[in-house]
């Protein structure tokens, strides 16, 4: 009978080990959490507290509108294995999302599952619209203006959302989602310190705005937008509208606008040039301009970008 | 309602250029009040951002606490101006051509229902599709059951009122029917990928291929056997090319039999005689997606091949022999809501023997907001071996009610 040497030893504790360390990376990875969001902003924040125990995927791209994402059907394939859907809310995602969810047949996220997160009911939502609402007042938003990732308070409000359901989702994961919130609400709150200085200048700063994405940016900054480049929410600017607004430019000293950068510039810079005032493209998103990568930073170039403009 | 767009065009340029680029004129009293007037929009919205309250964290109540289903209208009005008399049903030349009611809900936890009932003054009330789908089946199936657009082709699956030309292509009309293919039965569906990309697979079966003629009279009903039942397979796939492009490769087959005329028949004036259909469609768009509001483009073609069952009877007055017929279709956005399209159609017309059919048409389109459209068409229709025509046309549409998803 041959006896196993000391190197087919060797060789087999090798291989032994190799398939343990293969099976546990195996199992960490069936056990991340996939998490699929309707933005940019919502991925980052999630990964943020996530960390290495999930896997993300956005749907719209930073520079993207997100009220108009087609629904193609390989954003289905995403959901179809997704453990999480995290969205805006508030009917930003009206137009695409109920399609992209029936196609997905994933009943983990489904409205009422766990799985299923509308972020908005984490957030104190502005612009909800009294009385009576309808379509002659352009694209409204019934339940409230959805642009809110644009103040980083809320950025924290989402972080804390996520830290919750991925616990509840994942209850081993619940110390490490409370440790990554804390770090990020630190990073969030050293950043906020730097930019500090800049947000006080531009506390009632006159401004103008083309849609309602930047009201909750100018709560937190406390710049004053003293005008649209739409008419109403949704509905491209008129003639008529933009003579109006650039009096209205004039008259209240507004010497910027500002957009983002899925809009018609050519009709920005004539009012602009008609005002006396510049436009500036913001990103309204991670990944809404290039190097803009992070939530932190892209609230930061906003206000740093503003305030130098205003000056 | 165009002249009076126009005119408020017009009537705003005018006070545009009054207020920028003559400023002399504008110490005039009245252009100062319209420039008053017109300052005071912009403003008026911001007042009436800050006048609306602001939610409390944690939501509010529910939005539709009385579970009332979502209830939706489309009109559908047509204008022919051709200048040999109108080309539309009942010739008129303004006409109704339908108003859909869209009602929608979920059922319980495992049903989601959707009716869409249809008026119009030719036909009355119909109930163009009722059906009920559920998926909490095992392996990712999602199934339908009532009556509903057959999944045959890329345009079928599409609402009349939603196309982007006034009305199907030829193929289409004279191969599925003018208001295309439904069928009352039952569907299911499975979305694979087993190569990375989309693909689905529906099959079909429903109770009979195609709307039944009720002048048509057979000996035995067509649905007496299960073999004589419409089924109907698609396959869809689907590829991302890029960011910005896409395309989708799909086939589609249908069969079963219908009611066609026969002469000299001891019992009725019909006999059930098997048709298939085989069809093949290719969708290719493009949208950059920061541009996305004001450029897109998209080709789409579609080619179906019509079987007809060989009849020896010498009475037999139904179709015959085998048909072919396609379209090709293209737009592109020219400006935020503004559209060009055109279309090329050809077809071995069964209705004329199988001689051929051509028609080009042209479209423009405009869309006011999301839940209107305007569009103006022309066709040149070129039957072969009689007189070519033209058709000049304009549809307007309006949706009421909810926000409804468009089908991608």
């Amino acid at each position: 009978m041959r006896t196993i040497g000391r190197t087919g030893k060797t060789m087999i504790r090798a291989l032994v080990a190799g398939a343990w360390l293969f099976a546990a990376s195996s199992a960490a990875a069936q056990t991340r959490l996939k998490v699929v969001t309707s933005t940019t902003d919502l991925l980052y924040i999630a990964e943020q507290v996530g960390g290495n125990r999930i896997e993300g995927k956005h749907i719209s791209e930073g520079y993207q509108d997100p009220h108009f994402v087609e629904a193609k059907p390989s954003f289905v394939l995403d959901l179809r294995r997704a453990d999480v859907w995290a969205f805006v809310g508030l009917d930003l995602e009206i137009g695409w999302m109920s399609l992209l969810l029936n196609g997905a047949r994933n009943p983990k996220i489904k409205p009422g599952a766990p799985g299923y997160v509308d972020v908005s009911k984490a957030i104190p939502v502005i612009d909800v619209p009294s009385g009576a609402v309808d379509r002659s007042q352009g694209d409204v938003h019934p339940l409230g203006n959805p642009h809110y990732w644009l103040d980083p308070d809320n950025g924290k409000r989402i972080a804390r959302l996520f830290r919750d359901r991925f616990a509840e989702l994942d209850p081993a994961g619940a110390g490490a989602y409370e440790k990554n919130l804390g770090a990020f609400e630190a990073t969030l709150d050293r950043a906020a310190a730097e930019w500090a200085g800049a947000r006080a200048a531009l506390r009632g700063k006159p401004i103008v705005a083309w849609h309602t994405s930047w009201r909750y940016f100018a709560e937190y900054t406390g710049v004053d937008i003293v005008g649209f480049m739409e008419p109403k929410p949704g509905v491209p600017p008129s003639p008529s509208h933009l003579a109006g607004l650039i009096m209205t430019m004039k008259r209240r000293g507004a010497k910027v606008i500002i957009m983002e950068p899925y809009y018609d510039r050519k009709t920005a810079d004539f009012v602009a040039t008609k005002a006396g005032a510049t436009v500036l493209v913001l990103p309204p998103s991670v990944g809404g301009a290039k190097g803009i990568d992070d939530y932190g930073g892209m609230i930061r170039h906003n206000i740093l970008a503003l305030a130098k403009a205003v000056e | 309602m165009t002249m009076r767009v126009r005119l408020s065009w017009a009537a705003s340029t005018v006070v545009f250029g009054m207020a920028i680029a003559t400023p002399g004129l504008a110490q005039q009293d009245t252009t100062k009040r319209v420039r008053d007037s017109l300052a005071a929009d912009s403003a008026a919205l911001v007042r009436e951002l800050a006048r609306a309250s602001a939610r409390p964290a944690g939501g509010a109540g529910p939005t539709n606490a009385r579970l009332l289903p979502d209830v939706s209208a489309v009109g559908d009005l047509l204008a022919d101006f051709s200048r040999n008399g109108s080309t539309l049903e009942g010739g008129h030349r303004f006409s109704v051509r339908e108003v859909e009611v869209a009602i929608q809900a979920a059922v319980d936890p495992y049903f989601r229902g959707e009716v869409f009932l249809g008026f119009n003054d030719e036909e009355g009330a119909a109930v163009e599709q009722a059906f009920i789908v559920t998926s909490s089946l095992p392996l990712g199936l999602e199934a339908r059951g009532g009556r509903f657009l057959m999944p045959f082709g890329k345009q079928n699956l599409t609402h009349r009122h939603d196309l982007h030309t006034i009305d199907y292509p030829w193929v289409l009309q004279r191969f599925l029917g003018a208001e295309g293919l439904k069928g009352t039965g039952v569907s299911v569906s499975k979305v694979l990928a087993p190569f990375g990309f989309y693909q689905e697979l529906q099959l079909t079966a429903v109770d009979q291929f195609g709307e039944a003629d009720e002048a048509l009279e057979t000996e035995e009903p067509v649905n007496k056997r299960l073999g004589n039942l419409g089924y109907a397979a698609r396959f869809r796939n689907y590829v991302d090319l890029t960011k910005h492009a896409n395309i989708e490769v799909s086939a589609s087959v249908v069969t079963g039999k219908r009611a066609q005329p026969t002469a000299g028949l001891v019992v009725g004036n019909a006999i059930p005689v098997r048709q298939s259909l085989v069809g093949i469609d290719v969708t290719y768009r493009w949208r950059p997606l920061q541009q996305g509001l004001y450029r897109s483009f998209i080709l789409q073609g579609e080619l179906i091949r019509q079987f007809n069952e060989d009849i020896a009877d010498p009475g037999y007055q139904g179709p015959v022999g085998n048909h072919t017929g396609g379209y090709l279709f293209g737009r592109y956005q020219l400006t935020r809501r503004g559209y060009l399209g055109a279309r090329y159609d050809w077809l071995d017309d069964p209705d004329l023997g199988g001689e051929r059919l051509r028609a080009g048409s042209g479209y423009l389109e405009f869309f006011p907001s999301e839940f209107s459209k305007l569009l103006l068409g022309f066709e040149r229709v070129a039957p072969t071996g009689g007189p070519a025509y033209g058709r000049i046309l304009f549809q307007a549409t309006f949706a009421l009610g909810p926000h409804k998803p468009h089908p991608f």
